[in-house]
C-alpha cells in the first residue's frame, strides 16, 4: 500500500507544545507549520511560502503574523499574505493554505483533505486524556513504516509476549482466552478477558495489592481511525477496578514512515511518581523496540516479501487492512 | 490447553429512539441514540444500519443523518402497507422512548471522490443520497440532483434541499410525469459518477443509459434482491478449501457456502441472505465464481476477488477463500 489516507483528523501535537514559536509538523505528505494566535487559538498553514519554496517554520512571528526567513513575504493566520518586502501591493489572492484544526483531548488534530469536509468527520473520542482523575506518561517517535504495519501490530494480540516478554503481564503467558473481534464500517475492535491472575509487581505495588492477589484482566483494542489505536487494559479485584488506557496515534508521513504518539494513562497512583517512572521506563524501552521489529518488517516488504499465511486471530488485522483499503478507495480521484 | 476461539461479528446495540418526525406522507425519520449516551461507531455517507425487530424481521436503512455527530443516528422510514412488516413496525412500535436493536453499520454504496456527481433519487431511496449531497456539496463538487416522487407530498427531505437551490431538481410524477434522465445524465463524461437509489423500475432505466459509460461510473443501491437468475434445480456440489482456518468442506447443491462455513464453525457475518447488503463478501482465493448477488458491479464480479456467500456458488470443482 503506497497511499496514506487524507481525509482523517491527524494528532500531530500535544495543545501544550503550540505557543508563539513556530512548530513545523508533518501528516500524510503534507508540510504544516503551528502557532498560537494572540486569541488562544491554533493556526496552521502550509509550510512553505509561496514566493520561493522555502519552509515557513524557519521565518518568524510576530503579533500572528508569519515572516518568511529566506523572502519576508508576510502571513497572517488565515494564510493571507499581508505584506511584501519590496512593492506596497500585495500580489493578488497571494495566500498559503491553512488548514483546519482542532483541539481535542489536549491533543492538536489536523485536518489535511478538502477543508469543506472537515467538519463532517469526527476526532476519536480519548475523554480520559483530559480527566484529572487519569494521569498519563507518554513520548512519541519517529518510525521508518507504514501506518499500516503500525496498526496490524495493534491488532496483534500475540505480539507483546513474543516481543518484550519481560513486561507481559503473567495473564498473556498463559492459555489464551477467546478473542472476540466487532467490527463496524470503518473501526474494528477485539476483546478478550483473562481469569484472575497475579498483577505485574509494579501494578500490585501501586495498587497496594498483594503480590500474589487475584485480579480478573479485560482488554479491549481499538482501530478508531487511521490516526488512532486505543486499548483498553482494565484489572479487577479485591473489590476494585484499576484501569490503565494505551492511546497509539498513528501520523503517517509518508508511505513508508510514520510519527507515533503514545500516551499510557492509568486511573490509579495518580501521585505516585514510582509508579510513574515505572510506567515511563517501561514503555519509553517497549515502543522503540516495536518500532525497530516493524521498520524491519517494513524493509522486508519493500524487497518484495510479504507474509501470506494468516491464522484466525489475525481477523483483526484483516479488517483494518480492509477498512483501509475501502477508505482509500473512496478517496481515489479526489 | 483448549482452543482459542475467535469469533468475528458486526457492531451491534439497544439504541432507543430519540424522537420520530413526519418528513413526508408515510415517511418518518427515526432519531436513534444510545441509552447511556456513548458515541455511535462512525459512518461514512451511503451506509446503512440493520434494525434487528424480531429473529425473522430484520431491515436495511440508510443513514441520512450528520456523520460528524456521534450521538445519534437518523433514519427514514416509507409506510408499505405491503411490506414483509419492518415498515409497519416502525411506524406502530418504534416510538419516542421505545428501543431497537441496531447492527452496523456498513457501506456498501460508498461515494467514491469525484469533481462532478449525478444523483438519481427515487421516492425513499433519496435517503442515503442525502449525506452523500452534505458531502459533495462540501468538498466544493458540481454536483446535480434529479429527485422524483408519486406526488410532492410523498417526497421526503423536501425541506433540508431546498437549500441547495438549483443543483436540485424535484419531479413530482403527478405533475411533470417521469423523470428526464437523458437530461440529467446527459452524453458519458470522464470524472462524472452517477449515484442512483430508488424503485427497481428506475434502477433498471438510470442502468441501461449508463451502458455506455465508463465502467466504475454508475453506482446503485437496491431495496431488494435482483430478479435472480439463479436456478434453484440443478445446483452441483463443489469443494470449499478455508485457507486460513486449514478446513475442506464440500457445499452440497441445496445447501449455500455461508451455511457450511457456519456449521464448520468458522466465525463469518451474515444478515440478508440475499446478497443485497454485503456483510458475508469473502475474499476469494481460487475458484470461478457463480455471483448471485446484487452488489457487486458485472466488473467486480469479473475480477473474482471478492464474492458473497449467502447467494453465489462456484463453477469450478474448488472454491479456496481466504478465511
Amino acid at each position: 500500500m503506497t497511499r496514506v489516507p487524507v481525509d482523517c483528523w491527524y494528532a500531530v501535537a500535544f495543545c501544550s507544545d503550540v505557543s508563539d514559536a513556530l512548530l513545523p509538523v508533518q501528516a500524510a505528505g503534507c508540510s504544516a507549520v503551528l502557532y498560537r494566535t494572540a486569541a488562544g487559538s491554533v493556526a496552521a498553514l502550509d509550510d512553505c511560502c509561496i514566493h520561493r519554496p522555502y519552509p515557513l517554520s524557519l521565518g518568524s512571528l510576530a503579533r500572528d503574523v508569519v515572516r518568511c526567513g529566506l523572502c519576508g513575504f508576510e502571513y497572517d493566520a488565515t494564510g493571507r499574505c499581508v505584506r511584501v518586502p519590496t512593492q506596497p501591493r500585495v500580489p493578488v489572492g497571494a495566500a498559503v493554505r491553512a488548514y483546519p484544526v482542532r483541539e481535542e483531548h489536549g491533543l492538536v488534530w489536523l485536518w489535511l483533505g478538502e477543508p469543506g469536509r472537515a467538519v463532517r468527520h469526527r476526532v476519536p473520542s480519548l475523554p480520559w486524556l483530559s480527566d484529572p482523575s487519569w494521569a498519563s506518561v507518554s513520548g512519541a517517535l519517529t518510525v521508518a513504516a507504514s501506518f499500516l504495519l503500525l496498526h496490524e501490530s495493534f491488532a496483534d494480540v500475540t505480539k507483546i509476549p513474543v516481543l518484550a516478554p519481560e513486561i507481559a503481564p503473567d495473564v498473556l503467558a498463559a492459555a489464551p482466552p477467546p478473542l472476540d473481534v466487532v467490527v463496524s464500517e470503518t473501526t474494528v475492535a477485539l476483546r478478550r478477558s483473562f481469569p484472575a491472575a497475579r498483577l505485574p509487581s509494579w501494578q500490585a505495588r501501586a495498587l497496594g495489592a498483594g503480590a500474589d492477589a487475584p485480579f480478573e484482566h479485560d482488554q479491549y483494542g481499538e482501530f478508531a481511525s487511521p490516526a488512532a489505536w486505543v486499548d483498553h487494559w482494565d484489572v479487577s479485584g479485591g473489590g476494585r477496578v484499576a484501569r490503565m488506557r494505551f492511546v497509539q496515534l498513528v501520523t503517517p508521513i509518508s508511505a513508508a514512515e510514520s510519527r507515533l504518539t503514545w500516551i499510557v494513562s492509568r486511573d490509579f497512583a495518580l501521585d505516585d511518581d514510582e509508579t510513574g517512572k515505572h510506567l515511563a521506563g517501561m514503555f519509553e524501552s517497549y515502543y522503540p523496540r516495536l518500532a525497530q521489529a516493524l521498520e524491519i518488517t517494513q524493509t522486508l516488504q519493500s524487497q518484495g516479501r510479504s507474509g501470506s499465511v494468516n491464522v484466525a486471530a489475525d481477523v483483526a488485522a484483516l479488517k483494518v487492512r480492509e477498512i483501509v483499503r475501502a477508505l482509500l478507495a473512496e478517496e481515489l480521484g479526489r | 490447553m483448549t482452543e482459542a476461539r475467535t469469533t468475528l461479528r458486526e457492531h451491534e446495540g439497544e439504541l432507543v429512539v430519540e424522537s420520530v418526525t413526519a418528513v413526508a406522507a408515510d415517511v418518518v425519520a427515526l432519531s436513534l441514540t444510545d441509552p447511556a449516551g456513548a458515541a455511535l461507531p462512525p459512518w461514512t455517507p451511503g451506509a446503512h444500519v440493520d434494525l434487528i425487530m424480531g429473529d425473522e424481521l430484520v431491515r436495511q436503512y440508510s443513514l441520512c443523518g450528520d456523520p460528524a455527530d456521534a450521538r445519534r443516528i437518523r433514519i427514514a422510514v416509507l409506510r408499505e402497507p405491503n411490506s414483509r412488516g419492518g415498515s409497519v413496525f416502525v411506524h406502530e412500535k418504534l416510538t419516542p422512548g421505545t428501543t431497537v436493536r441496531v447492527r452496523g453499520p456498513r457501506n456498501h454504496f460508498a461515494l467514491v471522490g469525484a469533481p462532478r456527481y449525478r444523483f438519481v433519487a427515487g421516492g425513499i431511496g433519496i435517503t442515503p443520497l442525502l449525506p452523500m449531497i452534505a458531502e459533495a456539496d462540501a468538498a466544493g463538487a458540481d454536483w446535480t440532483l434529479l429527485y422524483g416522487g408519486r406526488t410532492r407530498a410523498s417526497m421526503a427531505f423536501v425541506d433540508e434541499l431546498a437549500r441547495y437551490g438549483a443543483r436540485v431538481t424535484l419531479a413530482p410524477q403527478d405533475e411533470v410525469g417521469l423523470l428526464d434522465l437523458d437530461g440529467l445524465l446527459g452524453a458519458p463524461a470522464v470524472g462524472t459518477l452517477v449515484y442512483c437509489c430508488g424503485p427497481e423500475p428506475l434502477l433498471a432505466a438510470v442502468e441501461a443509459r449508463c451502458a455506455s459509460w465508463p465502467s466504475g461510473a454508475l453506482h446503485l443501491e437496491r431495496f431488494a434482491a435482483k430478479e435472480a437468475a439463479a436456478p434453484a434445480a440443478g445446483e452441483r456440489a463443489f469443494e470449499l478449501v478455508l485457507a486460513r482456518s486449514g478446513l475442506t468442506l464440500t457445499v452440497p447443491p441445496e445447501r449455500t457456502v455461508f451455511d457450511v462455513i457456519q456449521d464448520a464453525g468458522v466465525s463469518i457475518l451474515g444478515s440478508c441472505h440475499e446478497g443485497i447488503c454485503g456483510t458475508c463478501e469473502q475474499v476469494v482465493l481460487e475458484g470461478d465464481v457463480d455471483h448471485r448477488d446484487s452488489i457487486l458491479s458485472e466488473d467486480e464480479q469479473a475480477a473474482n476477488e471478492t464474492m458473497m456467500v449467502c447467494v453465489s456458488r462456484c463453477r469450478s470443482d474448488r472454491l479456496t477463500l481466504d478465511l
